[in-house]
């Protein structure tokens, strides 16, 4: 285990190292000068300025020059400088990603517990109402567009019953706690602020339910696949005709097995949240990773590009691990590194 | 690994409803309760120097201040950190007395070194506002209360331009500290961006709390504000960024003002607790020609813009983008401007415009690129915009190729290699109408001179430059006589042919008081309080 573990993250690197490649090329081929977002628009033409704004920002060295530097600044944990926020975009992850990673965990959670309690109840009751009611939702999920079910949520819960906040992390009325994990919910639960920790609970519920029922229906449909071929299994009537009961012959026997190919569903979901929750922060001005991406790409800002691609660079490498050691954990049949045939 | 799946739903459940029962809205005293402010911060830098974007006027305005500010009318000039100040005839030389009391938030006075400090910085650093300082020539320090400025040429406007937010005065030694540079070399020597993105250095009613990019922005009273204290301790601009969330934030009490409703959204505000006011503002939309832009398919001489002019239907464009909220602006320089009042409005003469076209030889049509940025400002997306004005000139037979491009990529075009017809906005940096020849006329040095092809076909208009360089040297009693006369010659160049001046939604809880628009500053914090 721990050599293949090792091997995993020996190779992490190289297939690293080719994410900011490409990340640094493409970025640099792009149909626009990222000096439009570094020089004042009335100073474009003013080759003085725009001479001594290159220089500032390295941009008048050759490309490969910049990138060799770019590379080797990389390996001390210098991503750069942002153009637009003018400060070290290490920094500006570190602040940003803890937030994206609170909301996608929370997200994860909703659609991984609905998704799969509606695919249980859905491969349980085949082809009945519960079973047709677990399609529609899981439909649903899978085409509303999130920026169209945040703002209906937004009005329902937050604007029409008043329930809930609307945008944001915390009520701006009342500053995050002291910085731990950068994640609010549990910060305030470490500074023992019960108050804020369910403000920020409260604030998470909205954009992690728009996030995670997009989870919802694919894992619903996923588990209830998974199910129905498990259900049909002679061991499962051998473990009904034993006297256990119906539930947990679903959740014991059935659920355990047919849970393995939504670890997988689950992995990429969770790699794909933390990239892909652009709309999600937007709607609900959730400062993290996703709107720090959009507002980057809008201004030109290389630096921030490339780092937001590293990171979710980093991020599917490592959710690819993750998941490969959990079929471990919950399938005993799976074996590491056996190349013999069976 | 066993997976215990009743339990886990549980817990889940019994720690929701726990952080339910948990959630509350904080409770503070009035006064030291935050003030929240819905807006889409775009924010392009916290340095005074560097700064140039509508947040930047709330900021800028807030923790720094200026030798005058613009009084409440908009248009009157009252004293802030200057309390005298002496023009010569020929408009060349102004020396201002500085108010013994002017204190800088770390308890240090206001000097002239500082003045002199901040207009070099602001002059040397070559960024946006860097154009408010071109004309000084130098800067004396006889004594620590005087300034004595020397332009290089007669400048009537220069008075008015000091109450642009971006002359604030800085710190000249924490500033200096902390790498900032004043000298001919600034723009390439100094280092303070990223400190004046967590830090202010100026003598205004707040100073700068904390900044996230993309969450927050927020002010703290300043304790040795040497004014009247603001009333509201705490202030955050919230970022939000589409009217849709600023509306909901304000109904449901999250936000006490929300600035950027448009007139559309305000409609669907049904909460008893909501004031919303309109009100006209400087702001206007503008369409622009540039004939010498590569791509250009016909030669887009005066006359043919005139005549592309008269294809407009500028009262429908009023109704399609702000519902009617909006006026027309005859000229460049926006209505209520010296030299505005009598401009003749536009006029919308489809037949007028057919017989120009035919005249020019161009009864046919043609084709004409209009890449656009796709923004939404005040209120008017720029694109449903083009798409309005591609049907008006169809009239016409002109045929308007759409290109919508991201705002940044609008500005590399625009620069070079031109786009032929496009349209954007502008807001006032003060009150005063040489900002607009300067940016908008035929004259040397300005934005769209260049932008429209200088030197591929010739645009410049001698009577416009000569008139501009009476109205610098003209007394108060005759500017507006020949700003009203520029403005005339900005209307038939044709280049630029605003569309449409969108009133302001001001939108706040019942117990704001303080609301206003200002024209140099956006919203004045220090006014703001709660009933």
């Amino acid at each position: 285990m721990a050599t293949y573990i090792a091997r995993r993250l020996i190779a992490m690197p190289l297939l690293l190292l080719g994410v900011i490649t490409l990340a640094f090329l493409l970025s640099h081929f792009t149909n626009a000068d990222p000096l439009t977002s570094i020089v004042g628009e009335r100073q474009m033409h003013n080759e003085t300025v725009v001479a001594a704004a290159k220089a500032r920002w390295g941009l008048d060295q050759p490309l490969p020059k910049q990138y060799v530097i770019y590379v080797k600044n990389l390996l001390s944990g210098d991503f750069g400088t942002s153009f637009r926020t003018k400060q070290p975009v290490a920094q500006d992850l570190l602040k940003r990603l803890p937030a994206t990673l609170e909301l996608v965990i929370a997200a994860m959670l909703v659609g991984s517990i609905t998704g799969i309690t509606l695919g249980v109840v859905a491969a349980n009751f085949r082809d009945r109402a519960a079973d047709h009611f677990a399609r529609l939702f899981a439909l649903l999920g899978a085409s509303i567009p999130v920026f169209w079910s945040g703002l209906i949520l937004l009005y329902i819960f937050s604007v029409s019953l008043g329930w809930l906040p609307g945008p944001g992390r915390l009520d701006p009325r009342s500053e995050a706690p002291p910085f731990i994990t950068g994640m609010n919910t549990i910060d305030a639960l470490i500074a023992g602020d019960f108050a804020k920790f369910g403000d920020a609970l409260a604030h998470l519920a909205l954009p992690a339910l728009a996030l995670g029922w997009t989870v919802t229906g694919i894992v619903s449909r996923m588990v209830r696949g998974s199910m129905l071929d498990v259900l049909g299994q002679e061991y499962i009537l051998a473990a009904r005709a034993k006297g256990a009961g119906r539930l947990r012959v679903l959740l014991n026997h059935a659920l355990r097995n047919a849970i393995l190919p939504t670890l997988t569903i689950l992995g990429f979901s969770f790699a794909y949240l933390i990239t892909g929750a652009i709309l999600t922060e937007t709607i609900f001005s959730w400062p993290g990773i996703g709107s720090y991406a959009v507002e980057a790409a809008r201004g030109l800002d290389q630096p921030a590009i490339i780092g937001v691609t590293i990171v979710g660079g980093a991020a599917f490498l490592l959710t690819n691990l993750v998941t490969d050691l959990a079929y471990l954990a919950v399938d005993p049949r799976v074996k590491l590194g056996s190349r013999k045939a069976a | 690994m066993t997976l215990h799946l009743p339990k886990l739903y549980g817990r889940t459940a019994l720690a929701l409803a726990a952080a339910s029962a948990l959630y509350s809205m904080p409770v503070a005293a009035q006064d030291q309760q935050p003030l929240i402010i819905a807006r889409h911060l775009e924010i392009n830098s916290l340095d005074p120097n560097r700064a140039f974007c509508d947040t930047c006027q709330i900021y800028l305005s807030s923790t720094y201040q200026g030798l005058v500010a613009l009084d409440s009318d908009n248009k009157s000039i009252k004293p802030l950190l200057a309390d005298s100040w002496e023009v010569n005839d020929d408009q060349t030389v102004f020396t201002f007395k500085l108010n013994p009391n002017a204190v800088f938030s770390d308890g240090s006075p206001v000097e002239s070194k500082d003045v002199k400090w901040s207009y070099e910085r602001l002059k040397n650093i070559k960024a946006d506002p860097s154009f408010m300082m071109s004309l000084v020539k130098s800067i004396e320090t006889p004594d620590p209360k005087t300034v004595v400025i020397t332009m290089e040429s007669p400048n009537s406007e220069f008075i008015g331009v000091l109450t642009a937010p971006y002359t604030g005065i800085i710190n000249s030694d924490v500033a200096s500290a902390a790498g900032a540079v004043s000298g001919p070399d600034a723009a390439t020597s100094d280092t303070a961006e990223a400190w004046f993105q967590t830090h202010s250095a100026g003598s205004g009613p707040y100073v700068l709390k904390s900044y996230a990019p993309d969450d927050e922005l927020r002010f703290v009273r300043n304790e040795k504000f040497w004014g009247a204290a603001p009333a509201i301790n705490e202030v955050v601009i919230d970022e939000t960024a589409d009217a849709i969330s600023q509306a909901q934030m304000l109904q449901s009490g999250a936000a006490d003002i929300a600035m950027q409703i448009d007139p559309d959204t305000s409609k669907t505000i049904s909460s008893p607790d909501v004031t919303i006011k309109t009100v006209p503002s400087y702001n206007f939309i503008y369409v622009m020609f540039s004939p010498g832009a590569e791509g250009n398919k016909a030669e887009l001489t005066k006359e043919v813009r005139q005549a592309l002019a008269y294809a407009i239907d500028y009262d429908g464009i009023i109704q399609f983008t702000v519902g009617g909220e909006g006026k027309p602006q005859a000229s460049p320089i926006p209505n209520g401007f010296p030299g505005t009042t009598d401009l003749p409005m536009p006029v919308y003469d489809l037949e007028k415009a057919k017989s120009m076209l035919a005249e020019a030889g161009l009864a046919d049509g043609f084709e004409v690129n209009a890449t656009v940025a796709q923004l939404n400002v005040y209120g008017v997306d720029l694109v449903l915009l083009m798409q309005k004005l591609q049907q008006d000139l169809a009239k016409v037979n002109i045929k308007l190729n759409i290109q919508p491009v991201a705002s940044a990529v609008w500005r590399e075009q625009v620069t070079k290699p031109g786009v032929p017809f496009s349209a954007r906005f502008y807001a006032p940096d003060y009150y005063g109408s040489a900002q607009y020849v300067q940016f908008f006329g035929m004259v040397p040095d300005s934005y769209w001179l260049t932008r429209a092809g200088q030197g591929k076909v010739d645009l410049l208009n001698q009577k416009e430059t000569d008139l501009l360089s009476k109205a610098m040297a003209a007394s108060d009693a005759d500017r507006d006589g020949v700003y009203h006369e520029i403005a005339l010659q900005m209307i038939e160049d044709r280049i630029i042919v605003p569309v449409v001046s969108p009133n302001l939604v001001l939108a706040y809880r019942n117990n704001i008081e303080g609301v206003r628009y200002s024209a140099c500053c956006n919203l004045p914090l220090s006014e703001l309080s709660r009933k």
